[in-house]
């Protein structure tokens, strides 16, 4: 090999070395996407909560006269959450329970009507009184622990229930609750 | 001449920015919002935390900052001290309130005249500062009742999974 074609060679390598990707173009999409999902992002997820308030009514009861139903209440005070389950004829078997108004006693208190609603799948209505005094955050906190079936919460289905009912099973323990202190 | 070698070899390194980008990318594109309506939350609101699963899917009829009900956008009464003051009620219920839902519950009769499903005519989405207590948002939904709303759907803010 003469100098000639050893400097040829070389400038060969050279030129192979030199060849980079451009990813600048590259560099240019990724910050116009950064840019447009930053400012389309929606960082608060918003959801609702559905409650029903009681309404007076001339249409006929759902229920049969002589029919034995079980009524959930639960009370919401300033610094506790008092569950009462009875039915309405006898025997009643009133059972009564308290937890405190906090976090810790909101997951109690979801833990037991999930029990409660495990015994006795065919009642889905919990019946919500609150203080006047109760801050709204509070409320929205025991509504979760009556109304959403969390992670790990078994599916309850009730026997003779709709398609809507079903379907709702998989994502409420007690899909209606009425807040029963609205009232005149 | 050795100095003119260094100069070329200077260059800057993009791989990290580039690292980032797609972490963030990908971060976004995983929160990207899927539910069916995009909303604001109103200045000076603060909803409370909710492990609900349920999409809003209509915008709030009635929003309740500190200060103000609203209900389509609409001022109607003030909030003084957690609660309105002793003119605007009526019956334990927000009289403006109950004005602006009856004219609203009279346009949803007109529009779902007719049609089989009437269930939206009874329906109020509500906002709500979560500082307020339970008298006031009582007072709202007496009036709602009055204006033969009965079912809420009370916006709050969806935890993480």
């Amino acid at each position: 090999m003469n100098k000639k074609q050893k400097k040829k060679k070389k400038r060969k390598a050279i030129k192979y070395r030199d060849i980079e990707l451009n990813i600048m173009p590259f560099i240019d999409v990724f910050s116009l996407l950064n840019t447009f999902l930053l400012m389309s992002a929606v960082f608060i997820a918003i959801g609702v909560l559905e409650v029903q308030i009681p309404f007076l009514s001339s249409a006929p009861p759902d229920t049969k006269d002589n029919e034995r139903t079980l009524d959930i209440s639960v009370d919401v005070e300033k610094e506790k959450i008092e569950v009462t389950t009875v039915w309405s004829r006898a025997p009643e078997n009133e059972e009564k329970k308290d937890f405190p108004l906090t976090k810790a006693g909101s997951a109690e208190l979801h833990k037991f009507l999930v029990n409660v609603r495990k015994t006795n799948p065919e009642y889905d209505k919990v019946s919500l009184f609150t203080a006047d005094d109760v801050i709204w955050k509070d409320v929205a906190m025991v509504i979760d622990a009556i109304k959403t079936r969390l992670p790990g919460d078994p599916l309850i289905v009730p026997k003779n229930g709709t398609d809507a009912e079903k379907a709702m099973a998989t994502d409420f323990i007690y899909p209606k609750v009425v807040m029963s202190s609205v009232m005149l | 001449m050795a100095s003119v070698q260094n100069d070329e070899g200077v260059s800057l390194n993009l791989m990290p920015m580039l690292d980032i980008f797609s972490i963030l990318i990908t971060f976004l594109l995983m929160s990207y919002s899927t539910d069916p309506v995009s909303y604001d939350i109103s200045a000076g609101l603060e909803l409370p935390d909710s492990v609900t699963i349920t999409a809003l899917d209509e915008l709030p009829s009635i929003i309740v900052t500190k200060n103000e009900i609203m209900v389509n956008d609409k001022k109607v009464a003030t909030i003084l001290g957690g609660d309105v003051p002793e003119r605007d009620r009526s019956q334990g219920a927000v009289y403006p309130v109950f004005v602006e839902l009856e004219k609203l519950a009279e346009a949803n009769k007109r529009v779902f005249r007719g049609k089989e499903d009437k269930t939206k005519t009874s329906v109020l989405t509500m906002e709500m500062d979560q500082s307020h207590q339970f008298k006031l948002m009582k007072r709202i939904m007496l009036a709602a009742q009055q204006a033969e709303f009965v079912t809420f759907k009370l916006m709050v803010a969806r935890e993480a999974e």
